[in-house]
């Protein structure tokens, strides 16, 4: 923030400046409320790596900075199972990550959130696709029907409708199982209408030829149609990957106790309700598990996933 | 066109999920608010509007309806306001803009059920950072503050537990946790305006930044925030994980904080009262259906599907 260090005395400077470093007290007012507004936001991120790194004491008490002394503290837990209180002597950080990885089975959770993101969007992407090249691309009498009704269905929130869904389930008997996780989202009306916005845009020439080539309307789907649009099902990986990683609520409802089947929020939820003064440090170092890989992914690759999210403001 | 039927086998599975997934479920809803439904009743009575004259008449649905309300009065406007500021502010500097916006960004991506977590950390009264830092602005000048002098000697906020900050509490973590993506649909919307609209309103007198703004910007801007307004509306309606996690029984100090999505899960899941949550399902589509119907209406002018 170079500009922000410059000597403020420079109020009039804008009647006779140099063009390429040239300070104003507007320019400094909005860096220093930018900056405000960025401290609060990173306030609870601060608060969560910073007591993922730090004793229990030192949780307690607020001291420590933001790494903590990293000194070695006695873990009673380990200590009441008998050992050698020397052998008991950890240090925070590690004792914290090794801890939330070990006191619930952590791996499991990311395992299966990864399972589940990865088969919702697989089979959003199976179902959504062929209908958005049919509504963009074939002629058939109902068509304007069904895009109607697309339409319509992008007015439901799935979370609203969880109680029905529930019970359906339930009446199934597929409640607590991988299942119940995936079934509700694999029609995502809104990846049919975004596909079918893009496939608008593909060339009629282009399919034709494909045609002539003597190809079926399958493997035009799926050799030609996929290619051109992997720029946009990117962008709606990332939606679709971001809000069910994320998502909390319909997993609340359907997976009751069976830990084995527990999501990364879930299994953080769990954590929360078993949670006494100790194990605040393993905590945040389960939450800042849970919450780093999309944060790094975010990261990395900032403007495909901007797009991504933002993806709904196409509609 | 040699397969004339392809396109059932393209349009078939879509539409069947549809119906399944999406459209059963408001009928199901539809009918089951008007029973006493339990799962694992083998039958139901059918009680009428009962389920509905309660959840207009009862003291508990009243307080679902004024915590839901205050909160989205409070996240949207909120939320669209810092979102629309955060957005000129970063299109105006010159530098660092990139770097503002991802920061703002971050809590769009972060699971909301960590951060909530983290936030119930943050704001707790004896080890919690917020209090702990207020506390040192104590003897300055901002206890010329009436609040903060009070604060100072009574001790701050309980923030989360305590009844009259409870539900703005919970507003506060909506505002932080949405704002940025309001942000970044704004400064998608504002790479659409013009150039040469401001240099005109400049031509035509329009010194001061604040009228190019009244007369260009926020002109130009009218699509965006109808659907940013719409979103958040939305999004906040369906507000659900903090307050779980903050108060997992009961919604909060007084049920000051017992949002609609919270009651839906309290009712129906944990109390296994269906017709009531269905009820409120019902209620609920009700308010969502009409404000994306509001919404597009106001759209339709400018935009057609086609």
């Amino acid at each position: 923030m170079s500009d922000l260090s410059l000597p403020a005395n420079g109020t009039a400077a804008g009647a006779f400046s140099v063009p390429s470093f040239r300070f104003s007290a507007t320019e400094t007012l909005k860096h220093l409320v930018l900056i405000l507004g960025s401290l609060i936001v990173l306030l609870p991120f601060y608060v969560m790596l910073s007591y993922s790194l730090k004793s229990p004491a030192e949780i307690m008490q607020n001291i420590g900075g933001f790494f903590g002394a990293q000194e070695a503290f006695r873990d009673d837990y380990c200590v009441k199972l008998g050992k050698d209180v020397a052998d008991c002597m950890v240090t925070p950080a590690i004792y914290n990550y090794t801890t939330a990885f070990h006191k619930a089975p952590l791996v499991r959770y990311l395992l299966n959130g990864v399972i589940i993101t990865a088969s919702i969007f697989f089979i959003q992407v199976l179902v959504a696709l062929p209908c958005a090249y049919a509504l963009a691309k074939l002629r058939f009498w109902g068509r304007e029907a069904v895009f109607g009704l697309v339409l319509f269905c992008l007015l439901i929130p799935v979370h609203a409708i969880a109680l029905p869904l529930y019970i359906m389930l339930a009446k199934l008997g597929l409640t607590n199982s991988y299942a119940a996780l995936v079934i509700p989202w694999t029609i995502s009306v809104f990846g049919i209408f975004l596909m079918r916005q893009f496939f608008m845009t593909v060339p009629d020439d282009l399919i034709d030829a494909a045609r002539m080539d003597g190809m079926s309307e399958f493997s035009i789907i799926w050799n030609v149609m996929l290619p051109t649009a992997v720029p946009a099902l990117l962008a709606f990986a990332i939606f679709s990957v971001v809000a069910h990683w994320n998502d909390y609520f319909w997993p609340r409802i359907v997976i009751t106790g069976n830990r084995d089947l527990f999501t990364p929020p879930l299994g953080l939820r769990e954590f929360k309700g078993d949670a006494d003064g100790d194990n605040f440090g393993p905590m945040m170092a389960t939450a800042t598990v849970i919450v780093a890989p999309l944060i790094l992914a975010f990261l990395i690759a900032q403007r495909r996933f901007i797009e991504g999210i933002t993806l709904s403001g196409m509609k | 066109m040699q397969s004339s039927r392809a396109h059932w086998w393209f349009i078939g599975p879509a539409l069947f999920l549809m119906v399944l997934i999406l459209l059963m479920p408001i009928g199901i809803a539809g009918v089951m608010s008007f029973t006493n439904y339990s799962l694992g009743n083998p039958g139901a009575d059918w009680v009428g509007l009962a389920n509905y004259e309660k959840v207009f008449t009862r003291s508990t649905y009243q307080k679902m309806f004024g915590a839901t309300f205050r909160y989205v009065f409070v996240v949207v406007p909120l939320s669209v306001g810092l979102g629309l500021g955060a957005a000129l502010l970063i299109n105006s500097t010159r530098r660092f803009g990139d770097f503002y916006k991802t920061i703002y960004f971050l809590p769009v991506m972060a699971a909301l059920i960590a951060m909530a977590i983290v936030w119930e950390f943050a704001l707790h009264p004896t080890i919690g950072i917020v209090n702990s830092t207020l506390e040192q602005g104590c003897g300055s000048v901002l206890e010329s503050w009436s609040w903060f002098a009070q604060g100072c000697d009574r001790g701050f906020p309980l923030w989360l537990t305590d009844r009259d900050y409870a539900i703005w509490t919970v507003a506060f973590i909506g505002v932080w946790q949405g704002f940025g993506f309001n942000m970044v649909l704004y400064l998608a919307g504002l790479t659409s305006v013009p150039r040469e609209l401001y240099q005109a309103a400049e031509m035509d007198g329009a010194k001061f930044a604040w009228e190019r703004f009244r007369l260009v910007t926020w002109p130009m801007l009218g699509p965006t925030t109808v659907f940013v307004v719409t979103i958040s509306f939305i999004r906040s309606f369906q507000v659900f994980d903090t307050v779980e996690a903050f108060y997992p029984q009961g919604g909060g100090p007084s049920k000051s904080v017992y949002v609609m999505m919270f009651a839906i899960y309290e009712k129906a899941i944990q109390q296994n009262l269906m017709g009531i949550g269905a009820a409120i399902t019902v209620v609920f589509l009700v308010f969502v259906m009409f404000l994306t119907l509001a919404q597009r209406w106001l759209v339709e002018k400018r935009v057609h599907y086609s």
